[in-house]
């Protein structure tokens, strides 16, 4: 059975809640846990983790609140943890500054998939240098020059995105997507398998595909379902994992 | 490289590719696939016809010589480019990617738009072209400029509203990027502006390079000594249109201008490179100066004209202003509408409120440069399409009676 990495937004629907939102998360049974920093223009994200972006940022969400709670979730859960955010963000702060930062709250790893290893902003080199784990993203139908630029990186880490386009719609494992997570295997790089997953049964599928399976939107749904009831999600954590 | 075999992909410090894996072989393919058509004599051929029978190229310059004379200094030309099929320079870009999506074999076209004009300019090419097409447009200018979302629905296109952000321009742009994202194999993504990222900042200069072309020609013709051009930028397609075929030049002077909105506080402008807001991020899929907090947080923007009301500006002007070959200043919204009159009663000819900005810059300098000089300004819209707003803001009492009268008879 692959790992879970639960991903959830900084500041959504408030910094409190999302602290509790993670600690739900991780007592039901999460493996790792993906912090997102929320952006004003996430483009890359579905309208819920827009929307919840939106409202993260309306309750004042600043890039210091999200260093300071991924620290707290680090000491509090010792969950390895990955922040996921956008490329404004980085060059914002500037990537050795946002590198080093992350990995001195205890970071694994930095995921941000509008930088990527040829318009990268110098991130791959600070991940190094600040001894984080810079995470390229793999999208299907990625060219073999593409895939050999990422080898050329050596990431301990790959995240494989399971369908064309955004998170949160609904995702078959088909032959083709068990191809495509086959062909990433050979990076030798650890896979984490994102977009779309949200029932026991395609977790299960990616056994012996993906060493992690990346689930966000998912929660996110439960969590408004719930009226935004943080303690919902351990609930929701456990049934994918079968605890 | 040449200019025939490859796209520019940086200016200087600007530009770039900033997109996910899964945008990149869409983007890929245009960067291989546009150099390819622009030196096919075929697609040559297509791109002129159509600028000629269904755009009405060339569009006019015209001696505005009573503005002149009343200002006392130097000589205004402007550039007629709103007398352009669907009343701005939008459609030249509109014409020439839509003629590339069809020839890369694409059944549908997606497109932002603030003002409209870019819709409206696509839902015309792709109507024309038999290509289906969707528009994506914040709730906020859905809401202010109905009339032009009137007139996509007829030409055939589906007007999406957005209601997601500060539902302008930029969060049409991340709505058409996320349908993009899953949607590229048969569908191309028609940008309106010299923006986002490459190779779609050097495809729009090059088609909207026309307009500067014809001007130059139009310049020599009047054996005047122009000493500036002037256009308005938003995102910049038409600035950087008009400049084109003066940008390696030394003169004239080439000024762009900003929206000055209703101060210089964050949140009332759109002054990216003229205002102390401003800073270099990384939005949209390119690198360039953005109205952004220190979070990297784009920030709300006001002006007047839709046109303008965009947190970023495209990548080459941004190198230009920093070089300094391009010139920056901002014109309010206030000198923004007493240019619209004056132009108007002086000279018959009724700006679009983004091009008023424009001309509010060439009134100021026309003195300042002085007789026996002249000055270009690109009228890159005409007026008609923002009745709804100057006809408030001038004539408010009227307008709304009329609005009125509107409902109680229908």
């Amino acid at each position: 059975m692959p790992k879970l990495l639960a991903h959830f937004v900084a500041g959504y629907p408030n910094l409190e809640q999302s602290r509790r939102v993670a600690l739900a998360l991780a007592a039901g049974g999460a493996d790792g846990l993906e912090i997102q920093f929320p952006f004003s223009d996430p483009s890359a994200d579905g309208p819920l983790i827009e929307r919840a972006c939106h409202a993260a940022l309306h309750a004042g969400f600043k890039i210091e609140d999200g260093f300071r709670l991924a620290a707290e979730l680090v000491k509090a859960t010792a969950l390895p943890l990955f922040i996921m955010t956008y490329a404004s963000l980085v060059v914002a702060k500037g990537s050795a500054n946002f590198a080093a930062r992350a990995a001195a709250a205890g970071a694994r790893g930095l995921i941000v998939p509008d930088l990527p290893p040829d318009y990268d902003e110098g991130l791959f080199a600070a991940g190094r240098a600040a001894g984080i784990a810079v995470i390229p993203v793999v999208a299907p139908g990625i060219t073999d020059a593409r895939m050999e630029l990422l080898k050329r990186q050596r990431p301990e880490y790959v995240y494989t995105a399971m369908r064309l386009g955004i998170t949160g719609g609904q995702t078959i494992l088909d032959a083709a997507s068990i191809l495509h997570l086959d062909r990433v295997a050979k990076l030798g790089a650890k896979n984490i398998a994102g977009f779309g997953v949200r029932t026991r049964e395609q977790f299960l599928a990616l056994t012996g595909h993906a060493d992690a399976v990346a689930v966000g939107s998912h929660f996110l749904a439960c969590l408004e379902q719930s009226g935004n009831n943080p303690d919902a999600l351990r609930g929701v954590a456990a049934a994918l994992k079968g605890n | 490289m040449s200019e025939a075999t490859t796209t520019a992909d940086y200016f200087g410090a600007y530009g770039g590719r900033y997109v996910g894996e899964t945008l990149r072989p869409a983007l890929d393919q245009l960067a291989a696939e546009f150099p390819r058509a622009w030196r096919d004599p075929d697609f040559q051929r297509e791109l002129q016809r159509t600028q000629k029978d269904f755009i009405g190229r060339p569009t006019p310059f015209l001696y505005a010589e009573n503005v002149s004379r009343a200002l006392g200094g130097a000589d205004i030309y402007i550039k007629m480019e709103g007398l352009a099929h669907t009343g701005a320079h939008k459609i030249n870009n509109a014409v020439g990617q839509a003629l590339l999506a069809r020839r890369l074999g694409k059944k549908r076209v997606i497109a932002e738009t603030g003002a409209g004009q870019h819709g409206l300019a696509t839902a015309a090419a792709c109507a024309r072209l038999g290509l289906s097409c969707r528009v994506y447009m914040g709730a906020v200018d859905v809401a202010r400029q109905r009339p032009n979302v009137f007139a996509m629905e007829m030409l055939g296109a589906e007007v999406m509203s957005i209601d997601a952000g500060s539902r302008t321009l930029k969060d049409a742009i991340n709505a058409a990027l996320r349908d993009w994202s899953a949607s590229f194999p048969d569908t191309h993504y028609l940008i309106g502006s010299a923006l986002g990222p490459s190779p779609f900042p050097e495809m729009v200069r090059r088609l909207q390079a026309v307009v500067g072309a014809e001007t130059k020609a139009q310049m020599r013709e009047t054996g005047a000594d122009f000493a500036a051009l002037v256009a308005c930028v938003g995102g910049g397609s038409n600035a950087i249109g008009f400049f084109s075929p003066f940008i390696d030049g030394s003169a004239p002077r080439l000024i762009g201008v900003e929206a000055g909105g209703r101060g210089t506080g964050a949140g009332d402008n759109a002054s990216r490179m003229t205002g102390g807001v401003a800073r270099v991020g990384v939005a949209h899929g390119y690198k360039s100066r953005f109205l952004m907090d220190d979070d990297g947080q784009l920030l709300p923007t006001h002006s007047i004209s839709a046109g303008l009301d965009y947190p970023g500006i495209g990548p080459q002007l941004a190198d230009l202003g920093e070089s300094g070959r391009v010139e920056f200043t901002a014109a309010t919204d206030a000198e923004a509408l007493d240019a619209l009159r004056f132009f108007a009663r002086h000279e018959g000819v009724l700006f679009a409120l983004e091009s008023a900005h424009a001309a509010a810059a060439a009134m100021r300098l026309a003195p300042a440069i002085g007789r026996g000089r002249a000055i270009a300004v690109n009228m890159s819209g005409r007026g008609d399409k923002d009745l709804f707003i100057t006809a408030k803001a001038l004539d408010r009492e009227n307008w709304l009676a009329f609005l009125q009268s509107e409902i109680d008879h229908a």
